[in-house]
């Protein structure tokens, strides 16, 4: 299972490096087409960009919470162990909370994209909508291995 | 369930996520999940559609460019050529490397639009250079922290460019509006530096020869094109920040792999991934603060803070302080980015009704904001440094809290005059209401 989620987030980490890509070629082709008269102004440049965009932060938001690396702040003072691996653990489920309400939540919103599609580029909206209850089904799959490790790693200690 | 309602169950419910170390990106989420679900005019798409709002703006793809910019710069090997320089013009003052240090993080801030590149990137140079001078390991860190805070307030600057789209005011009237107070910021941070060298009777190296001090300015005067290039770009109507944010993007691509030749193409992708990653936890935390800005803004609660605020018949100046000192408060304990989205729209009417130009506004709330970067408990640019001078960051606090001292009297003076803050962009964008 975790080699599974291994390559799955290196796919992401793959998918993210090229959409950051992607998201420099329309803007450079809207900067040139304004000074050389001869490239026609693509309009959907803009369009693709931001969709590009929207998947980028998704992504790797999604990323974050394998990595643990989302900003948090650190204002508790340590606690016993005990304490601190009850504390981890609400952490941990308030997250995973989050994440069924992304899923379930998302997958209504994204499903009122089916029927819609881009202003510009005639993209069907479902492409881009579609990245919310996947990043929440993504983030289960990571707060469960998260969870998984904690439990493992505590009942190692006792 | 009316505005004072709901302002609690939102703020409460954030602030315990937060003790309980939730992300806060997700905090703000998770704060706003019960209001969406009972209340009977709201329904839990409203969350996404928000958040989807919030990321569908062209404005924001500045934010990974200019990143991405200030990451290549870094792995050019730029910031050593900016150091060389700093030191042939500032190094013989007393306490030398605190003030290339300094002077460093401000040339630096002209090219990158964030405060966390400047330390990591400029921190993992000076401080092992300051450790082995001699100097304090406390003050190293604070002067490399507190230094690289001018990252967001001399342009350009990411904070800027999403205070510009959340709160529509020109971006290059506030790229222009941050260069005095940037510079005043420095300034303060060298004289503390001065006055610190002094007392502790830090040795003065000899004036470089005027040789080595051309060939280091011509070593570095490319990259330091860079602010001029994207400022003069912006308010001079030849592109748009995205754009500019995109030639930033290309110069240093142009200086890292054609000048240089510096970075090949495997460290150009890692620089491209870490860039959108951070870029994107940034980010995300935009649409859940935009969905928890927009129920206050549903239960029409920024309307009721004006009307307690009118009532209180505050002057100009007593606005300014107490809208500094909100954006203060708040900036010690959550990102900046989420701060300006829900304290910038609901104390703009506040500051409104007291007379403030919505530049001047803005400056306040992000100088104010790039003081937490450095303050605990969530200080990012303090929590890097510490790490990179391998302390704790109550180690660092003493000196941080000396620094900031004189900082906080130049923000001072930004908040009751303005023609500090508003000369240049009236100066040279005549036609800014």
């Amino acid at each position: 299972m975790k080699m599974i989620l291994e390559q799955y987030t290196r796919l992401l980490k793959v998918i993210l490096t090229f959409m950051m890509l992607l998201l420099i070629i329309p803007v450079f082709l809207q900067i040139i087409s304004r000074f050389v008269p001869f490239i026609p102004r693509y309009i959907w440049t803009e369009e693709i960009a931001r969709f590009a965009f929207i998947w980028i932060i998704m992504l790797g938001a999604t990323i974050a919470v394998r990595e643990g690396t989302h900003f948090s702040v650190d204002m508790l003072k340590k606690y016993q162990a005990r304490t601190e691996n009850i504390l981890k653990q609400i952490l941990l489920i308030s997250m995973l909370i989050f994440a069924i309400f992304f899923l379930i939540g998302g997958w209504q919103f994204a499903r009122t994209g089916m029927l819609q599609r881009s202003e510009i580029a005639g993209l069907p909206m479902l492409a881009i909508y579609i990245s919310w209850p996947l990043a929440g089904l993504s983030w289960i799959f990571f707060l469960l291995e998260h969870l998984y490790d904690h439990y493992s790693s505590e009942n190692q200690e006792s | 369930m009316g505005p004072l309602e709901v302002t609690l169950i939102l703020v409460f419910s954030f602030l315990i996520l937060v003790l309980l170390k939730v992300p806060v990106s997700f905090a703000l989420g998770l704060a706003t999940i019960p209001v969406f679900l009972f209340h009977d005019r709201l329904t839990i798409t409203l969350l996404f559609t928000e958040m989807f709002q919030a990321f569908n703006s062209f404005l924001l793809l500045a934010v990974p460019f200019f990143l991405l910019a200030a990451n290549l710069m870094n792995a050019a090997g730029i910031t050593d050529r900016l150091i060389n320089f700093a030191r042939a013009m500032i190094g013989f003052l007393p306490g030398g490397l605190g003030h290339v240090n300094i002077v460093v993080s401000m040339l630096f801030a002209g090219i990158s639009g964030s405060s966390t590149a400047d330390s990591a990137g400029i921190g993992s140079i000076m401080i092992p250079a300051m450790k082995k001078e001699g100097f304090n390991t406390g003050m190293s860190v604070a002067i490399t922290a507190c230094s690289s805070v001018m990252g967001v307030i001399i342009p350009p600057s990411v904070l800027m460019i999403i205070w510009g789209g959340v709160m529509s005011v020109s971006i290059g009237g506030l790229f222009l509006a941050g260069v005095i107070p940037g510079m005043a910021i420095g300034l303060s941070m060298m004289a503390t530096m001065y006055w610190y060298a002094k007392k502790k009777g830090y040795p003065r190296t000899a004036f470089p020869s005027f040789k080595t001090f051309i060939s280091s300015l011509s070593k570095a005067m490319v990259p330091m094109m860079t602010p001029v290039i994207i400022v003069g770009g912006i308010t001079g109507g030849f592109f748009t920040a995205t754009e500019a944010s995109l030639v930033a993007v290309f110069y240093s691509i142009f200086l890292g792999m054609a000048v240089y030749r510096t970075i090949d193409g495997s460290r150009f992708l890692t620089v491209i991934y870490e860039s959108g990653r951070f870029s994107a936890i940034a980010l995300f935390a935009v649409g859940t603060a935009s969905a928890f800005a927009f129920l206050l803004a549903f239960f029409k609660v920024p309307d009721a803070i004006v009307s307690q605020f009118s009532a209180l018949h505050l002057g100009f100046a007593a606005t300014g302080l107490m809208i500094a000192g909100a954006f203060l408060l708040i900036g010690m304990f959550i990102d900046a980015i989420p701060a300006i989205i829900i304290l910038g729209t609901v104390l703009w009417p506040v500051a409104s009704l007291a007379g403030f130009h919505p530049i001047h506004f803005a400056i306040i709330g992000v100088v104010s904001l790039a003081f937490g970067l450095v303050t605990p408990p969530y200080g990012l640019c303090l929590l890097i440094t510490c790490a990179l001078g391998e302390i704790k960051v109550s180690e660092a606090l003493k000196y941080v809290g000396i620094i900031l001292i004189p900082m906080l009297i130049v923000l001072l003076l930004i908040i009751l005059l303005p023609g500090f803050v508003m000369c240049l962009p009236q100066l040279l964008m005549p036609d800014l209401a």
